[in-house]
């Protein structure tokens, strides 16, 4: 069975700049996940980045969910401007839009936007994404796992 | 429930801050400088299925 999800942007305040004096708000890809461990559950905003090679959610989501965060599999990364950052995995669920998913995820103390990511590996494999901007729609159609 | 999806005005006011929006992302229902302190304030208010964000200080511009 094929899931079919129709998600929006969503729209956060921005500060004007010397390129962009006029500009007041930032439309995003960002989506409410939930993240489960066994009976935990917590549910923050996440950012649909085609950029990045995997699924990372700050160090403090995991512990909501009883993880012990620095107990898993360590990951050296590059966040932007090259800052390298360390993040721990583990495998946990995820739920988007009422539908469960097995997801490998990095849990990171060091992580510098406010935003869960949603990467290439842990959501891209699973879903085919469509972005229409001139919308503000997500649509996500699952792939087939078998 | 639809959900409300410019938060322009309800993030605002915070900076530097873990936030707790209600089920439909209406209404801020918690505030702490970490997830659990927003997520127990979210829990008195009775606010069952929150949205946790972080506010940054400063919103900048991400070229991810």
């Amino acid at each position: 069975m094929t899931i079919h999800l129709k998600l929006d942007y969503r729209k956060f305040p921005a500060e004007p700049c010397e390129a962009f004096p006029r500009r007041r708000s930032a439309s995003r890809p960002v989506v409410p996940v939930s993240l489960i461990n066994k009976n935990k559950k917590v549910r923050h905003l996440s950012l649909i980045d085609s950029g990045a090679d995997l699924c990372i959610f700050h160090g403090g989501l995991g512990e909501q969910i009883d993880l012990k965060v620095k107990s898993g599999k360590k990951l050296t990364f590059f966040g932007i401007g090259g800052i390298q950052q360390t993040a721990y995995f583990h495998d946990i669920e995820m739920e988007i839009g009422g539908w469960k998913i097995p997801c490998y995820a990095g849990f990171s103390y060091d992580l510098d936007i406010p935003y869960g990511v949603l990467g290439q590996v842990g959501f891209f494999n699973l879903f085919r994404v469509q972005f229409n901007y001139g919308k503000q729609r997500i649509e996500l159609w699952s792939k087939d796992r078998n | 429930m639809a959900e409300k999806t410019d938060l322009r005005e309800l993030l605002k006011p915070y900076s530097d801050e873990w936030v707790a929006l209600s089920e439909d992302s209406s209404k801020v229902v918690g505030v702490g400088d970490t997830p659990k302190k927003a997520l127990e304030q979210a829990s008195s208010r009775s606010e069952k299925n929150p949205i946790l964000t972080r506010v940054p200080e400063h919103y900048g511009t991400y070229i991810l």
